[in-house]
C-alpha cells in the first residue's frame, strides 16, 4: 500500500465552518479522557467523528493525537496493526518526540503486536489519544482480541476513542463496570431543539420560525445528517415554508427524500458528477477525470466541497476527498438500472487508475466490484506472491469469496498461489483438487508450446517455471499433515528435482519437509543434512526467522546424534545472524538461547546455562515460538536439579508437561518421560511407575526411533528399582538396555549410545566390574571430544566408583579425572542469594571461607598476605553485605546462601 | 452493485424473513437491498420479504440496512407458505 493512502487513513480531520458549539457533548468527552474507552455508538449521519474532532479541537492542547480512519482493508491483522502503528509514529511525530519502537508487523505473529504497541506506549512521556473512526468495518475476530489486549494493558497515560455504527464485541461489559467506558449514543448525539435553532438560523442564516425548527426536528428526530440536507434544500428556495410542509408531511424515508431533492437543485454537472463518483472511497481530481472521462474534477471538488455537498477533505492540501458515508451510500440508491450497468464501465476504469499507479489491492477491489472477474483475477495473480510475503493472506481469502471459483480455475499460477496462502493458514480442504487442476493447468501450457492454450491464461509468467515445484512441494505438506510419512517424502525429494536450483523457498521448504521425516524415522545424518540445506536455503531466500526454526531442529539433531559441540556452534551461529538483524529481535531467539542452555548445562557449565536461560526469558513474548515456554522449563527443570534445587526441579517439570504446545517437529522425547526422569533421580520410584503405565511403554516393546527416549527412561526406572535397597542385580533392566543399544548402534546416535552405555555399566556392575568397564569405556570415546559431564555426574556416587576405577586402570584418566572433578556439591547459581544487595568481591570471598575455619584473625590475615587493617576493613564490607554483625552470623549466612562452597574463578 | 445474496433458496438453512423499516422506501431500495419486492405500508413503514436467507446473509442485509442509516422495526421468520408464494 502506498504512502499516500495510508496517510489519508491518518489525517485528524478539520472542522469546517458552519458547525455549532455542543458543550454538552465536549465536557461528556472531556470526561472520558479519564477511562480507557470512549465509545461513540450510533448510526450513520449523526456526526459521530464531527463531536469527537470538535472536541479536539476545544480543549487546551494536550498531548499527542493518533487518528486512525477505518476502512474494510483494516480487516487483515497485518494491516489493521501497521496503520495503528502508523498513526502513533504520525502522533508522536506531531508533537516532537522521538518515534516508538515498535516491531513491524509483518515480522510479527499478529498476537504479540498488540504487546509491543502496549511496551512502546508505556515509554512514551506525555499522554496520547488514539481515534479509531469507524470501528464497524472490523469484523475479524483477530483483530477484535487484539484490539481487547490492547485496552487491557493499555497505559494510564494513553485513551482510545471508537466512532462506530454498532457495538463492537469487545469487553464493554467489564469496562463499564470497572468505570472505564465513557459511551455516547445516538440520544446524545440528536441535536435538541436549541441546537437546531442555532443550527439552521444562526449558522446557515435561514431565519426559519419557531414552528418551522419544531417541524424540521420532528421530522428528522434531531439527525444532523438530515438537517443538514434540509438546510442545502431550503438554501435559496422562496417558498421555504411550503417545502417544509411537504417535507414533513410525507411518509418518505428522510435522507433518500432530501438527498432527491437536493441533487435536482444542483447543475446538471454536478449531479452527473455525483451520481458518477459516489461508489468511489476516496476522491481527488486526477482519479475522477480518469473515472467520469472528462477533465476539470478538482475544481469540481472545490465545489462540492465549498457547497458543503457532504465532501470530507482528507489532507491538508484538499488532494483527497471522501464523500459522508451514508450520503455516498444513498447517492448509489439513487441509480436507475441503466446507470447501474455504467457503473460498472466507471469501476473498471478506477481499478486501472489506480493499476497504472501501483496500488494493486485497490486495483483489485473495484475490479471486483466492477464485476469484472478476469481482470481482477490477473491482478491477484500478480499481487498474490508479494502480499504471502507480507503475510496478507486473510485479504486474498476475503477476495476469493467474490471470485468465481472459474477464474482461478483457468489460472494456474493463481491457483498455485492461492494453495500456498491455503497451506499457510493451515486450510488443508480442497487443496489437492486445488492442486490437481494447477496440474492439468501447466500440463496443457508445456503441450501447446509457444502460444497459451484455449482456456487457459498467465499474467505473472515469471512464476510459471515454478508451477511443478510448487505442487510437489504442498502435496509433500499435504501428506504430512495426514500423517503419510512416506508420501511427504516422496514429494518433497520431486520438488528438489523440479524446482530451479534458484527457487531457494521452494527447495528450502522442502529439504525441511525431508528433514522432518527423516528425523521422526530416526535417520538422523539424513535429516541433519536436509535441515542444513534447509536453514542455508532459508537464509539466501531471504526468510531470516524461519532459519532460527531450522536451527532449532539442527540443534536437537545433533544432540541425538551425540555431537554437542556441533549443536553449541549451530545455536551460537544463529545467535549470530539474530544480532545482526535490526530490531526488533526475530522470534526464535528465545528458543535459540534455551537450546544453548542445554548444551552448556550438560558441559557442566551450569552458570552460562543459567545466564541463557535469562536471556530467554527476558527477551519477551514476541522473541519467542509457541514452543519455547515448555523447552524453557524442561532446561530449567534440568538445571535447578544439577544445581540442587529439588523440589524446585519437580515443580517446574509440572509446568512444562502442562504448557507442551506441538509443533511439526517430532515429539522425540516427551516431556512426560523427562518428568519421570526427574522422578527416578529423586528416588520416587512409585511416582515414576504411574507415567509408565500411562505412557503404555514395556520391556518387552520392539524399539523405535520415537519411542526411544521413553524407552531409556523406562531402562532408568527399571534399573533404579532393581538397585534399591543394594540387594538387586541390576539384571532386570540389562535385555532392554542391550536391545536399545543395538538400535541405536544402527542408528549411529551416539548420544543415545553415550547414556545407553552408561546405564549398561551401572546396571552390570553388581555382575561384575570387567563388563561395567567395557561399556563405561565405550561411552567415555565418544562423549570425550565433545565435553559431555553431566550425563556421567548425575548418576551420582555409583557413577563416580566406576570412574575412579577408570583412572586407576589408566583407561581414559583425564577425561575421567575432569568428570571426577565434577562431583560433588553443587555450584551456586547467581539467583541463589538475590537477597544479596551488594555482591562480595573475589577477595572478600577468600576473607569468607576462612572466616569458616577455625583460624584467628591476625592469622587469616597472614594466610591471605594483607595487613590486619584490610583484614578488618573486608570483615567489616562482608557484615554490611550479609547484613550480620559477628563472626558466627556472617558464617551461618554465608552457608545459607552457598557462598562458602563457590570455587575460586 | 446487486449482491447475489437474498433469491438464492434451496441453500441449505434458508428462510424467508419478513422485515419492517421506518419510512417509504422507493422501489429502487428493492434492487439496492438486494430483495425482490417492498411494499410500502399505511402506517409510514416499508416491509421487504427476503427469501432464501441464511444466517449470514440475513446479517449480511442487516447491516446494509444500518450502513444506509435506516431505522429496522422489526425482523421475523415468514412462514414457509410465503416463501412458495414467492418463488
Amino acid at each position: 500500500m502506498s504512502g499516500s493512502l495510508i496517510a489519508t487513513k491518518l489525517f485528524v480531520p478539520k472542522l469546517r465552518a458552519g458547525v455549532i458549539d455542543r458543550g454538552r457533548l465536549n465536557e461528556r468527552l472531556q470526561r472520558g479522557g479519564t477511562a480507557r474507552l470512549t465509545l461513540v455508538s450510533a448510526p450513520a449521519g449523526f456526526g459521530k467523528t464531527t463531536a469527537v474532532v470538535a472536541w479536539l479541537q476545544s480543549r487546551p492542547p494536550a498531548g499527542a493525537v493518533a487518528w486512525l480512519s477505518l476502512d474494510g482493508t483494516d480487516n487483515q491483522p497485518t494491516v489493521f496493526w501497521a496503520h495503528v502503528i502508523a498513526a502513533f509514529q504520525d502522533a508522536v511525530a506531531r508533537v516532537g518526540a522521538p518515534p516508538l519502537d515498535i516491531p513491524e508487523p509483518s515480522e510479527q505473529p499478529d498476537n504479540v503486536v498488540p504487546g509491543a504497541i502496549v511496551n512502546a506506549l508505556a515509554a512514551l512521556p506525555g499522554s496520547l489519544e488514539l481515534v479509531l473512526d469507524d470501528y464497524h468495518v472490523i469484523e475479524q475476530p483477530e483483530v477484535h482480541s487484539g484490539v481487547t489486549f490492547l485496552l487491557e494493558h493499555l497505559p494510564p497515560n494513553i485513551h482510545v476513542v471508537m466512532t462506530t455504527r454498532a457495538d463492537p464485541p469487545l469487553p464493554l461489559a467489564r469496562l463499564r463496570a470497572q468505570r472505564e467506558l465513557v459511551e455516547i449514543r445516538a440520544a446524545d448525539l440528536r441535536f435538541t431543539a436549541d441546537e437546531i435553532t442555532a443550527y439552521l438560523n444562526d449558522v446557515t442564516g435561514l431565519g426559519l420560525s419557531a414552528a418551522d425548527v419544531a417541524a424540521l426536528g420532528d421530522r428528522t428526530e434531531g439527525w444532523i445528517a438530515a438537517l443538514q440536507l434540509a438546510a442545502l434544500s431550503m438554501e435559496g428556495r422562496e417558498d421555504v415554508a411550503g417545502f417544509i410542509a411537504e417535507f414533513a408531511g410525507t411518509d418518505r424515508y428522510v435522507f433518500d427524500y432530501l438527498v432527491e431533492e437536493v441533487l435536482q437543485r444542483q447543475p446538471e454537472t454536478v449531479r452527473e458528477f455525483l451520481l458518477e463518483t459516489c461508489f468511489l472511497d476516496r476522491l481527488s481530481g486526477p482519479l475522477c477525470d480518469a473515472v467520469t472521462g472528462r477533465s476539470g474534477s478538482r475544481e469540481t471538488l472545490d465545489v462540492l466541497y465549498r457547497a458543503n455537498l457532504f465532501l470530507v477533505p482528507l489532507d491538508e492540501r484538499c488532494e483527497w476527498y471522501r464523500y459522508h458515508h451514508l450520503f455516498a451510500d444513498v447517492l448509489e440508491t439513487q441509480l436507475d438500472a441503466a446507470a447501474r450497468d455504467r457503473l460498472r464501465a466507471l469501476r473498471r476504469r478506477a481499478s486501472d487508475w489506480y493499476e497504472v499507479r501501483g496500488e494493486r489491492t485497490e486495483a483489485v477491489r473495484h475490479a471486483l466490484a466492477a464485476e469484472d472477474f478476469e481482470r481482477a483475477a490477473e491482478l491477484i495473480e500478480l499481487a498474490i506472491f508479494g502480499m504471502q510475503r507480507m503475510r496478507q493472506e486473510l485479504t486474498i481469502r476475503t477476495w476469493m469469496g467474490t471470485l468465481p471459483d472459474a477464474a482461478v480455475r483457468r489460472r494456474p499460477v493463481l491457483g498455485i498461489g492461492l494453495a500456498g496462502v491455503l497451506a499457510s493458514v493451515g486450510e488443508f480442504e480442497g487443496l489437492e483438487e486445488r492442486l490437481r487442476e494447477v496440474e492439468r493447468g501447466f500440463a496443457a501450457i508445456t503441450a501447446a508450446g509457444d502460444t497459451m492454450p484455449e482456456g487457459i491464461a498467465v499474467a505473472d509468467l515469471a512464476q510459471l517455471p515454478r508451477v511443478p515445484g510448487l505442487v510437489e512441494l504442498y502435496r509433500a505438506a499435504l501428506s504430512q499433515v495426514r500423517g503419510d510419512m512416506a508420501a511427504g517424502v516422496r514429494h518433497a525429494e520431486r520438488v528438489l528435482e523440479l524446482a530451479s536450483t534458484d527457487d531457494h523457498l521452494a527447495r528450502a521448504a522442502a529439504a525441511s519437509l525431508l528433514g522432518i521425516a527423516y528425523w521422526s524415522e530416526g535417520k538422523l545424518e539424513l535429516a541433519r543434512a536436509r535441515w542444513t540445506e534447509g536453514r542455508d536455503g532459508l537464509m539466501r531466500a531471504g526468510h531470516v526467522a524461519d532459519t532460527l526454526g531450522a536451527s532449532i531442529a539442527l540443534g536437537d539433531i545433533n544432540l541425538a546424534l551425540g555431537r554437542l559441540r556441533e549443536a553449541a556452534h549451530i545455536f551460537e551461529y544463529a545467535l549470530e545472524v539474530s544480532a545482526a538483524q535490526r530490531s526488533p529481535v526475530l522470534r526464535g531467539t528465545a528458543d535459540i538461547h534455551t537450546g544453548l542452555a542445554l548444551v552448556l548445562r550438560e558441559q557442566n557449565d551450569l552458570e552460562a546455562a543459567r545466564r541463557h536461560l535469562l536471556a530467554s526469558a527476558e527477551l519477551g513474548e514476541g522473541a519467542r515460538l509457541p514452543q519455547n515456554p515448555y523447552r524453557w522449563r524442561v532446561a530449567d527443570a534440568l538445571l535447578r536439579q544439577d544445581e540442587g534445587d529439588l523440589d524446585g526441579a519437580r515443580a517446574v517439570i509440572e509446568t512444562a508437561v502442562r504448557m507442551y504446545a506441538a509443533d511439526m517437529f517430532p515429539n522425540v522425547r516427551p516431556v512426560a518421560a523427562t518428568r519421570a526422569r526427574i522422578l527416578v533421580a529423586q528416588g520416587r520410584l512409585d511416582e515414576a511407575a504411574r507415567w509408565r503405565r500411562d505412557a503404555g511403554v514395556g520391556p518387552d516393546d520392539a524399539p523405535s526411533f520415537m519411542r526411544e527416549y521413553e524407552h531409556i527412561t523406562l531402562a532408568r526406572l527399571l534399573l533404579a528399582e532393581d538397585l534399591k535397597g543394594g540387594g538387586g542385580t541390576g539384571a532386570r533392566a540389562l535385555p532392554l538396555l542391550r536391545r536399545l543399544l543395538e538400535a541405536a548402534q544402527v542408528g549411529r546416535r551416539n548420544g543415545s549410545i553415550i547414556e545407553l552405555s552408561i546405564l549398561l555399566a551401572l546396571a552390570s556392575r553388581p555382575a561384575g566390574i570387567e563388563e561395567a568397564l567395557k561399556h563405561l569405556a565405550r561411552a567415555l570415546s565418544l562423549a570425550a571430544p565433545e565435553g559431555y559431564v553431566r550425563t556421567f555426574v548425575d548418576e551420582g556416587p555409583s557413577m563416580e566408583a566406576l570412574l575412579k576405577a577408570v583412572v586407576k586402570r589408566q583407561i581414559d584418566a583425564e577425561y575421567a579425572n575432569r568428570l571426577l572433578a565434577a562431583f560433588g556439591p553443587a555450584q551456586p547459581k547467581p539467583r541463589m542469594h538475590p537477597e544479596l544487595i551488594e555482591a562480595l568481591s573475589e577477595r572478600e570471598l577468600d576473607v569468607l571461607r576462612l572466616l569458616g575455619s577455625d583460624l584467628g584473625g591476625p592469622e587469616i590475615a597472614r594466610e591471605l598476605a594483607i595487613s590486619e587493617n584490610t583484614m578488618r576493613t573486608h570483615t567489616k564490607n562482608i557484615y554490611e553485605k550479609l547484613g550480620v554483625n559477628s563472626r558466627r552470623a556472617a558464617v551461618s549466612r554465608a552457608e545459607e546462601l552457598q557462598l562458602m562452597t563457590r570455587r575460586k574463578a | 452493485m446487486n449482491t447475489p445474496t437474498a433469491g438464492q433458496s434451496g441453500r441449505p438453512e434458508a428462510e424467508t424473513y419478513e422485515l419492517r423499516l421506518r419510512g417509504h422506501l422507493d422501489s429502487r431500495w428493492a434492487a439496492r437491498l438486494a430483495v425482490p419486492d417492498l411494499t410500502r405500508e399505511s402506517d409510514g413503514t416499508t416491509t421487504l420479504v427476503a427469501v432464501g436467507l441464511d444466517q449470514a446473509a440475513l446479517h449480511g442485509l442487516l447491516q446494509r440496512i444500518r450502513d444506509l442509516g435506516l431505522t429496522l422495526i422489526s425482523v421475523s421468520r415468514a412462514p414457509a407458505a410465503s416463501d412458495d408464494a414467492s418463488k
